[in-house]
């Protein structure tokens, strides 16, 4: 695997964590379900996972930055992994909409498993880290486009998280927008 | 007031790795990361409402 192939690969992985940022907007404010704090802890999971491919489209690939990826994402699974136990009394509805069958927090607990099965798929290939004379190597508009595209979804999780919570601390089970809540 | 904090410091920290100093960009990721164990932890102790 050469270089330039690994950091198309990185900026296709940012642009899998744009989606499933993009999809966790969509439920909220689609079926209008705000995120509990356990929920939004695996949503930032999912940003601090984009740290690392931006690190290798900006200086190249390199083992720590996948290590950073695999960090973030081993912690993610243990977030996801508790709100999973949580609900996994027989009789126990869940929390929020079962999306294709799983709840989101199930579907957050395999995408991190799958983050570190290909984190640790990708580590496999040595020649990425070989030294081609083209270092940092120049990102190209597809992975620009990308890198550019998570940082706005993370953006935009600021603003959401500022009217979901307020200036206070996050509610345990929240229903309504509080910095909404005076003008509704 | 929590996660705004964090995903601020998140967003900033990506913009750092895009444009920054790369160990500025790592010392920054640490940073975080303990902020979200911290976090986790503090919500661990909420009490459960089980939906049943």
């Amino acid at each position: 695997m050469t270089r330039a192939f690994a950091v198309t690969l990185n900026a296709t992985g940012l642009y899998a964590l744009a989606l499933v940022l993009a999809a966790a907007f969509a439920a909220q404010l689609l079926l209008h379900e705000l995120p509990c704090p356990l929920c939004l802890l695996q949503r930032l999971q999912f940003t601090v996972l984009a740290i690392g491919p931006i690190l290798n489209i900006r200086w190249g690939p390199r083992p720590s930055h996948y290590a950073l990826s695999l960090l973030a994402a081993a912690i993610g699974m243990a977030y996801s992994t508790r709100q999973v136990l949580l609900h996994i009394m027989p009789g126990d509805a869940g929390y929020g909409t079962a999306l294709l069958g799983y709840h989101y927090y199930t579907l957050a607990l395999i995408g991190f498993a799958a983050a570190i099965v290909l984190l640790a798929a990708i580590l496999l290939f040595d020649r990425q880290f070989e030294p081609d004379g083209a270092t940092p190597p120049v990102a190209n508009a597809f992975a620009r486009a990308a890198v550019w595209l998570v940082i706005g979804l993370t953006a935009l999780n600021v603003v959401s998280t500022l009217l979901e919570c307020g200036f206070g601390a996050c509610a345990e089970n929240p229903v309504v927008y509080e910095l909404l809540k005076g003008g509704s | 007031m929590e996660f705004t904090v964090l995903f601020l410091a998140v967003t900033v920290v990506m913009l750092v790795a895009w444009r920054g100093p790369r160990s500025l960009a790592l010392t920054l990721f640490a940073a975080v990361l303990f902020a979200s164990v911290a976090t986790y932890l503090h919500h661990a102790t909420d009490a459960l409402k089980l939906s049943f």
